[in-house]
């Protein structure tokens, strides 16, 4: 059997400031080339997971593993796992001032090009790539050249990150409640991208509050994630069965 | 009297053969000065900085002429040394005239040295003479007293320069010595001006004084770019006193990050309506440097503008102040008055002192001030590594973006990109002495 992508036993994470515990023993394995979506009601702790993916440092794993290919990725500092393949997808993406979204860019791109030993790019070589993908995702010059995410709407914050998604060409994406602050034709065009960028070779892990994201990038499996805890899997069905009966009622059957 | 304020003047005060109305004016600077003595944290505007503790320890003795080539250590070059420009040279507080270029100067456009002036025999009493306010504390006194040279500049009525003056100090020797440079820049009305101005030392411990009095006629313009990157070591104190006349601008830029200890301290006087002052200032500081930018703003006439902004970045266990004071004559309607301080904060160790002062007599005005003493945005440092950016990376383009607002302002052809690239070399070594948090 090959090693999955992605496999986490039983993680315990507690805010470090708080020490309040927000992941109460998750498990989950996600193959190569698997869309698994995670659902769940508020406070049930998906941002927390997606943060702790990245590398977050406001958070303490108390108990149980993450394996990345196979090897413990909490030994990888942020900007390592970023170069090593994982791509977090931000639900309200950080406002830069003063450094524009292009040189954000090219220096993102380089530095994980840097770290995984491959030669940087220079400015031509960077720039013909940067259009022919901005141009399919419908990010103008214009956001280029302006500070990173100061000032742009809902959908051009999330297509800007689905850019940097086409560019970094991650090994497991995790999108963070890409629907959120999107109308539906930014969320159709935001998923255009997304599905545009499914392969064989590459992950996702799409969470999200609500069902209608799913009829855009239809997942191979989806995960109920409450309270802490994974209480339901199954297919994209699930999805829409959660749609009907609403969290109260899976939450509580779970119970 | 103050017995510090004496020895000093002892040692380093010595004039000898100057003309009476010269002489006349030394005796009083050096009695005002003596009086009153180095300012210090007992008195309101100094005590954030207490010059009279930093002068003692040390045996200060007048800097000396020197003849030599100037080689700058690697970094510490001109940063202005890529620009066509008019060029004075001043090492250990005199000018070189060799090293300097002057050639050409065109019609309209004077330049003097204040000490080869004074040989010639030249009556300059008014150049000695200005004071400006209390905040500027006794170190007017100071340097009437004792500086011996400086640049006389001035530009006739009408006369508009493309090309800029640099205005380049070096200090080179350390041990104690002391140097007093008095400049005077002079707009005729309608005239407009460039001065480039660097302060560069790699010289150890020194007191390195340099007194400026601006003097802008009626809708006269006067862009003003500093860098002062004085030796770690080194005790630095610029005093800029400007006087504005109707409809004319002074803009001033200034980049500061050497210096173990200083004080660049501005006063502006508007003398007739329309006048506006900006200053903003970027710095960087690291280890135990302290740097106090003290600015006053005289509203003496209606309709003024004066903005006063300064962006800083501190680490290890530097101290940064800033200190702004406006005043509002009765009847000064329309002023206008903006301060505004930001500080980052890089270590626990750092301090940060900021404070605004507001003296308004009019009640048709719009005065505003803020200051803001942060660190780095956890959250944009996240987004940024998340990225793949490393933290050292990171951090460094967050600074550069919270200083680029005020180096931005530098024009283009008056040394934007050297300064900014002036403001990352200090990233480069910044982990070595103890920049990073």
């Amino acid at each position: 059997m090959t090693t999955p992508l992605l496999e986490i036993r039983d993680l315990h994470v507690t805010i470090k400031s708080e020490g309040k515990e927000i992941l109460k023993g998750i498990s989950l394995t996600i193959p190569e080339g698997e869309v698994h979506a995670i659902m769940g009601p508020n406070g049930s702790g998906k941002s927390t997971l997606s943060n702790v993916l990245a590398g977050r440092e406001d958070y303490e794993i108390t108990s149980g593993h993450i394996l990345y290919k196979g090897k413990d990725l909490t030994e990888l500092a942020i900007e390592e796992r970023a170069a090593a393949g994982i791509f977090l997808a931000f639900q309200y993406p950080t406002e830069i001032p003063g450094v524009t979204t292009m040189t954000f860019l090219k220096t993102a791109v380089n530095a994980q090009r840097k770290a995984r030993g491959e030669d940087e790019l220079n400015a031509v070589e960077f720039l013909k790539l940067v259009r022919a993908k901005a141009k399919s995702l419908n990010v103008s010059e214009d956001m280029l050249k302006r500070p990173l995410n100061v000032g742009f709407s809902g959908g051009e914050k999330k297509r800007a990150e689905t850019l940097q998604m086409s560019l970094f060409e991650p090994a497991l994406a995790v999108l963070d409640e890409t629907d959120s602050g999107l109308d539906i034709d930014a969320l159709k065009v935001v998923a255009e991208g997304v599905n545009a960028l499914r392969a064989p070779n590459r992950s996702m892990i799409v969470i999200t509050h609500y069902q209608r994201l799913l009829d855009y990038i239809v997942p191979d499996h989806v995960h109920v994630l409450a309270q802490g805890r994974i209480i339901r899997s199954g297919g994209k069905e699930l999805a829409l069965e959660l749609e009907e009966t609403g969290y109260a009622g899976i939450v509580e059957s779970a119970a | 009297m103050s017995d510090r304020a004496l020895a000093y003047l002892k040692e380093v005060a010595v004039a000898k053969g100057e003309p009476a109305w010269l002489d006349k004016r030394r005796k009083a600077a050096r009695a005002s000065f003596a009086d009153a003595g180095f300012p210090h944290r007992r008195i309101e505007a100094w005590r954030y900085t207490d010059l009279a503790r930093l002068m003692d320890k040390t045996d200060w003795k007048p800097a000396q002429p020197e003849t030599g080539a100037i080689l700058p250590p690697e970094g510490r070059s001109n940063p202005f040394g890529g620009i066509e420009s008019w060029k004075l040279i001043f090492v250990n507080g005199f000018f070189r005239a060799d090293l300097s270029d002057l050639a050409a100067l065109p019609e309209g456009l004077e330049i003097t040295s204040l000490g080869q002036a004074l040989a010639a025999g030249t009556k300059f009493e008014s150049i000695f003479d200005a004071t400006g306010p209390e905040a500027i504390g006794s170190l007017a006194d100071l340097n009437a007293a004792c500086a011996r040279d400086g640049a006389v500049i001035r530009v006739k009525a009408g006369v508009k320069l493309e090309k800029p003056l640099e205005l380049i100090h070096y200090t080179t020797k350390g041990d104690g010595c002391a140097s007093h440079l008095r400049h005077i820049v002079e707009l005729g009305q309608d005239a407009s001006l460039s001065v480039l101005e660097a302060q560069i030392g790699w010289g150890g411990h020194y007191l390195a004084d340099r007194f400026m009095h601006v003097n802008l006629q009626a809708r006269s313009n006067l862009t003003h770019v500093r860098v002062e990157d004085e030796d770690t070591q080194a005790l630095h104190l610029t005093t800029l006193l400007a006087e504005i006349e109707a409809d004319a601008n002074y803009k001033a830029t200034t980049l500061a990050l050497g210096g173990r200890a200083g004080r660049m301290q501005s006063a502006i006087r508007f003398k007739g309506e329309g006048g506006n002052a900006v200053s903003d200032t970027a710095y960087l500081l690291r280890a135990d440097q302290h740097l106090d930018t003290t600015m006053v703003a005289d509203h003496a006439v209606p309709a003024c503008n004066s903005a006063a902004q300064a962006k800083g970045v501190l680490a290890g266990r530097a101290t940064g102040v800033f200190q702004s004071k406006v005043v509002v004559a009765p009847g000064a309607q329309k002023s206008d008055a903006r301060q505004m301080s930001n500080a980052l904060l890089l270590s626990r160790d750092a301090a940060m002192n900021a404070k605004p002062e507001l003296e308004i007599y009019a009640d048709d005005v719009q005065c505003a001030h803020g200051s803001t003493i942060g660190e780095l945005d956890g959250d944009a440092l996240f987004y940024l590594r998340s990225r793949g950016i490393e933290e050292p990376i990171a951090r460094q383009l967050l600074i550069s973006a919270f200083l680029a607002e005020v180096l931005e302002n530098v024009p283009e052809e008056l040394g934007r990109e050297p300064l900014r690239e002036r403001a990352e070399n200090w990233f480069e070594t910044d982990a070595e002495k103890g920049g990073s948090a």
